[in-house]
């Protein structure tokens, strides 16, 4: 997609989203910025060093800026430094994002995929460059803004990180550390019950025949 | 009546691997859609009257020596949409069973008749006479005979539901152990990901293996797309087999003169709607209530290690009736995934301390007695949830998160993180009105989670304000029942089974 397809369709999303979602934080002065900068230097500030990087042979159901998206998001909210927590960089975060959101229904990952999109490219306005770019204290200033920010913010922060915090411990290597237990039966040998016997003959049965 | 034939583990199921036709035509005195509560429950009795019965579910069949007691890939196998179902503005998870069983599969195992107060509303305001204590008791009894329902023992009140009653104790609250369905608690925590070694007593391991031995077929995998009629009158279903590849494997017809929809609060309306029956009151799909609930989590000097033990211990009874608060506190285990999802302390570094100290963690669940002001809708392709927390409903989420957040400081926490989308964490007393206060009822601001979605076909006396009779027949369309949670006219403020089990037994022995 070129830049300026680029630029329109940020524009149009962040336009429904102001008129589906109904949020009053962000006025027309947004839209005006919006449509502003995307007449101008949008292509130039948009690019980042990440879209040079292929990404690994796995990727199928990410695109090349949502995989670049989700890694950075994996870098920014998973900081293990000085804590016994795995590393990141060793767990298949982003694999098991793409995992999940390929349970998604063509429409809602369509719509997810435009939401994704707009996180990374709108801080272009504020910030010169894409989230992505971002540094680590700015990409988590970021998230906790738009954690207080309007509906469609909220959601898109959330989004993320509950992608990127359960697809990072969901993987049994994160699991001692926090001494989660995982799976027990089978450690603790318990036996299996079976069916239950069946019930008898209901006192409510003879009342309906008599009646 | 014909030989029982009980096997003791395990079901006969049809499933999508078996099929070798391309269309598969059947005949029943009875077809069910749906093998959860309900479904399971009217299998079971209309099999044993010696009808002919064939219950249809959408879902796969999952052994519960499958079962992983892996939330998330429990959440990709056994529920429904993967677990991804929300309202349509993502706020709040509808989590429901989507297997053989259904949601009693992958429920808490929690317990609660329908409360007296709430069957009072149903005769005053909806024309349920019938309905009373009394009436509905023998049933009540009777499920939990047969379901193994007992107050939990101590040891089933695990680390976090202790140090939950001291407080409460200490608060002078009304707190009480649960009441579960379950044989011998294995206290694995497990619940939400199915009981692998058969301990809960899930439709699965229950009703689902005896109605099969009075010779009701199960198929899994079928979903059923639309329910036909003839002369006015129910007279089968058109279904459709589906992969695990999503691939169809056959379409089915059914036809059977009795057609009892059990496939839950989201999909039995839209059944309906696809079906363009018994709508005459324009109440199919609407009335949707789901006692939207928060995990509320508490941070402890000593080690909880919320995962160990059993799911759900006690409960606070002290707010429940309306005229107190009309909310119940139920103490709440929880593995990392979940917690994941609970708290918002900030990106990053916050974060992460939050996750490291998850074996400090204690959680409260929250169930509130919501008004029915959602509805289901179909648009011909999607179903949608239109359920946004209302106005009218949005003090008495305040106020138990107030009450939770309380109840944990008496009990010892440190800290207690408010499940929003911002960073809002409660140190003590005089901290509770600031942080819960503040709180706007607007989309994505509570993380809230519903398992109890309910009320979408709902009985009433009135044909033209209500879908389904007393008896569960719908007002419009003779031999077609619906026997789930959509029947509840109001939301019941508890846990939905018990009530759903007696509802559905009681149907079925009222069926001609």
């Amino acid at each position: 997609m070129n830049s300026q397809l680029q630029a329109q369709k940020i524009q149009h999303i962040w336009q429904r989203g102001i008129a589906r979602r109904q949020f009053l934080k962000w006025g027309l002065g947004s839209v005006a910025a919006v449509t502003a900068v995307a007449a101008g230097g949008f292509a130039l500030l948009r690019r980042s060093p990440r879209d040079e990087m292929t990404p690994p042979d796995w990727v199928s159901h990410l695109s090349a800026t949502e995989y670049h998206l989700f890694d950075r998001a994996r870098e920014v909210l998973l900081p293990v430094a000085g804590t016994p927590m795995i590393d990141s960089a060793n767990v298949p975060v982003v694999q098991n994002v793409q995992q999940t959101l390929g349970f998604l229904d063509p429409v809602t990952r369509k719509e997810l995929g435009a939401g994704l999109s707009l996180f990374d490219n709108v801080v272009v306005f504020s910030h010169g460059c894409r989230f992505v770019d971002l540094d680590d204290a700015q990409a988590k200033a970021l998230f906790d803004r738009w954690g207080e920010g309007s509906v469609l913010q909220r959601t898109l922060a959330t989004v993320i990180k509950q992608l990127v915090y359960s697809s990072y411990w969901r993987e049994p290597v994160t699991w001692p550390p926090a001494e989660f237990d995982g799976p027990v039966s089978e450690k603790w040998g318990l036996a299996y019950l079976g069916n239950a016997p069946m019930p008898q003959e209901s006192s409510l049965d003879v009342q309906q025949e008599q009646a | 009546m014909s030989q029982v034939k009980w096997q003791a583990s395990g079901l006969q199921v049809h499933q999508a691997s078996d099929v070798t036709d391309s269309h598969i035509e059947l005949e029943a005195d009875v077809v069910i859609v749906g093998s959860g509560a309900g479904g399971a429950v009217s299998a079971y009795e209309l099999a044993r009257q010696g009808k002919r019965v064939i219950v249809l579910e959408a879902g796969p069949y999952v052994p519960s020596q499958a079962f992983t007691e892996d939330f998330t890939q429990s959440l990709h196998a056994l529920y429904q949409d993967k677990g991804g179902q929300a309202n349509s503005s993502g706020d709040l998870l509808v989590l429901q069973g989507a297997c053989v069983g259904g949601s009693t599969v992958v429920n808490g195992c929690v317990c609660f008749r329908t409360p007296d107060f709430i069957l009072e509303d149903w005769q005053r305001d909806f024309g349920l006479e019938e309905l009373t204590e009394s009436e509905l008791a023998p049933y009540f009894d009777e499920v939990e005979k047969n379901l193994s329902v007992h107050d939990n023992g101590e040891h089933e009140i695990a680390r976090h539901g202790q140090v939950i009653r001291e407080g409460a104790k200490k608060l002078g609250w009304s707190v009480k152990p649960l009441r579960r369905n379950i044989r011998q608690c294995g206290l694995t925590g497990h619940c939400l990901s199915g009981c692998k070694t058969e301990r809960k007593q899930s439709m699965l391991v229950t009703y689902l293996p005896w109605a099969q031995a009075h010779g009701a077929k199960i198929y899994s995998d079928t979903r059923v797309e639309k329910v036909l009629t003839q002369n006015g009158e129910a007279s089968g279903v058109e279904a459709v087999v589906t992969r695990q590849d999503g691939g169809v494997a056959a379409t089915m017809t059914v036809k059977a003169p009795r057609v009892v929809l059990a496939a839950g609060a989201v999909q039995t309306p839209v059944l309906l709607l696809k079906s363009g029956l018994a709508n005459r009151s324009g109440k199919v799909g609407q009335n949707f209530a789901c006692h939207p609930s928060l995990l509320v989590a508490g941070k402890y000097p000593q080690p909880i290690h919320p995962w160990r033990g059993a799911l759900l211990g006690v409960h606070v009874d002290e707010f429940m009736h309306p005229d107190k608060g009309g909310f119940v506190l139920e103490d709440g285990g929880f593995g990392l995934v979940e917690m994941t999802m609970l708290a918002e302390p900030g990106s990053g570094e916050p974060f992460m301390d939050y996750m490291a100290n998850a074996r400090h963690m204690a959680g409260l669940v929250t169930l509130i007695h919501d008004h029915n002001v959602g509805a289901i809708e179909w648009d011909g392709e999607r179903k949608a949830i239109n359920y946004q927390l209302s106005d009218v409903d949005f003090p008495s989420m305040q106020r138990a998160i107030k009450a939770a957040a309380r109840l944990h400081l008496a009990s010892g926490a440190t800290e207690v993180y408010v499940p929003s989308s911002d960073k809002r964490v409660i140190r003590s007393e005089a901290d509770i009105d600031t942080q819960v206060d503040s709180l706007e009822n607007e989309p994505q601001h509570l993380r809230m989670v519903s398992y109890h979605p309910q009320g979408t076909c709902h009985m009433g006396a009135d044909p033209d304000s209500s879908v389904v009779k007393t008896n569960g027949e719908t007002h419009d369309v003779p031999g077609l029942y619906v026997a789930d949670a959509s029947l509840l006219p109001t939301s019941i403020i508890v846990n939905p089974q018990i009530t759903v089990y007696a509802l559905a037994t009681r149907i079925a022995r009222h069926m001609s």
